[in-house]
């Protein structure tokens, strides 16, 4: 099943922010909860970390590139069906 | 609802709770239990070595909330979204004054951290004081300019630039890195601090800033210890903590990680 892999809802909602890099890269295994991500505002830095144990799927928005709160910037696949 | 009770301003419930203040009929909440670690005049690398383990067993809710306070010796550090560029200093120069260079994972550009200027770390979860990312960043701004208040100098936020203004002159920085809802770094303030290695920097990726000081607008120097006094008792009252003092080898003691290589006692203390 796969899952999608969102900027953290813990800062504002207006809140824009660019994605400074990614610290795992499409086929890398991790476990739940792990850094997938750094974002980064004007001052504040966001990880973004693994919903599910699995694998890394695709990048959706690149390094450099910016995105908002809740965006969809990446999926993964816990390897079962669905 | 009526419409009058919108037109008079008050919902019902606030009506209600305005009752209560006037009548003295309310407690004021009570406060949470958290931590305050003065880790003295610590070089950048082992004391952010100690917040960076203290954060990570706080992740993990073996540890309460803990207020990490500093001085370091004097480092440029550069955050995540900063760049070399705004160093304007060869390596040469500036092993020749003594300043490291550090990146780190704060958000922001270059700043300049030594003796004098007070770092202030909660690493706090969003969730127990119910703030966002964002409006967590900007109470600590608030602690800022309650602080300088409390000194008489009066400063404010400038939109586009965080930190703590002066007039035209930044007192205080602001930078934050948050991981699950839990927080790291914090902000800094200009007490007594020498200012010129700032006019070495593009300080926080702005040209020609200005800095000062609490002693540069007071005209005085201003005790450390009775700044870092005031600055946990505002915290306290902002966030809602209720701080007990720890010592850095009662923090050593409560990691897990025992594997720093931070000495137990620290190196060097304050003197009030």
């Amino acid at each position: 099943m796969d899952y999608d892999i969102v900027v953290p809802s813990t800062a504002d909602g207006a809140l824009q922010v660019t994605m400074v890099s990614w610290i795992r890269k499409p086929g890398d295994s991790v476990d739940k909860g792990q850094d997938l991500a750094e974002a980064s505002t004007e001052k504040i830095t966001l990880y973004i970390t693994a919903p599910v144990t699995g694998v890394v799927k695709s990048i959706l928005v690149a390094e450099g590139e910016k995105a908002n709160v809740d965006d969809v910037v990446g999926t993964m696949s816990d390897g079962g069906e669905g | 609802m009526p419409k009058a009770a919108l037109k008079g301003g008050l919902r019902p419930f606030e009506r209600i709770l305005k009752t209560m203040q006037t009548q003295g009929n309310t407690t004021p909440p009570e406060k949470r239990k958290g931590l305050w670690l003065d880790l003295g005049i610590m070089p950048y690398k082992p004391a952010f070595e100690v917040q960076t383990a203290l954060y990570a067993e706080r992740m993990e809710g073996d540890l309460p909330t803990i207020v990490i306070v500093q001085e370091n010796n004097p480092v440029f550090t550069i955050g995540r979204t900063g760049s070399r560029s705004n160093i304007l200093l060869t390596e040469a120069e500036l092993h020749k004054l003594g300043i490291e260079v550090i990146d780190v994972n704060r958000g922001g550009d270059v700043t300049f951290h030594t003796t004098g200027q007070i770092i202030v770390s909660p690493l706090v979860y969003l969730g127990d004081i119910d703030r966002n990312a964002n409006q967590y960043f900007h109470q600590l701004e608030d602690v800022q300019i309650s602080v300088l208040d409390r000194y008489g100098i009066k400063s404010h936020k400038k939109e586009g630039y965080p930190g703590a203004w002066c007039g035209e002159e930044k007192i205080g920085a602001v930078g934050i890195a948050v991981r699950h809802g839990y927080t790291c770094h914090g902000f800094s303030l200009n007490v007594n601090p020498d200012l010129y290695p700032f006019s070495l920097i593009n300080p926080c990726g702005v040209s020609r800033m200005p800095v000062t000081s609490m002693k540069k607008m007071l005209g005085r120097d201003i005790p450390g210890q009775e700044v870092r006094e005031t600055i946990r008792e505002i915290i306290g009252d902002l966030l809602g903590f209720d701080f007990r003092t720890i010592t850095l080898p009662h923090a050593l003691d409560m990691l897990k990680n025992q594997d720093l290589s931070v000495p137990a006692q620290g190196f060097q203390k304050i003197e009030s």
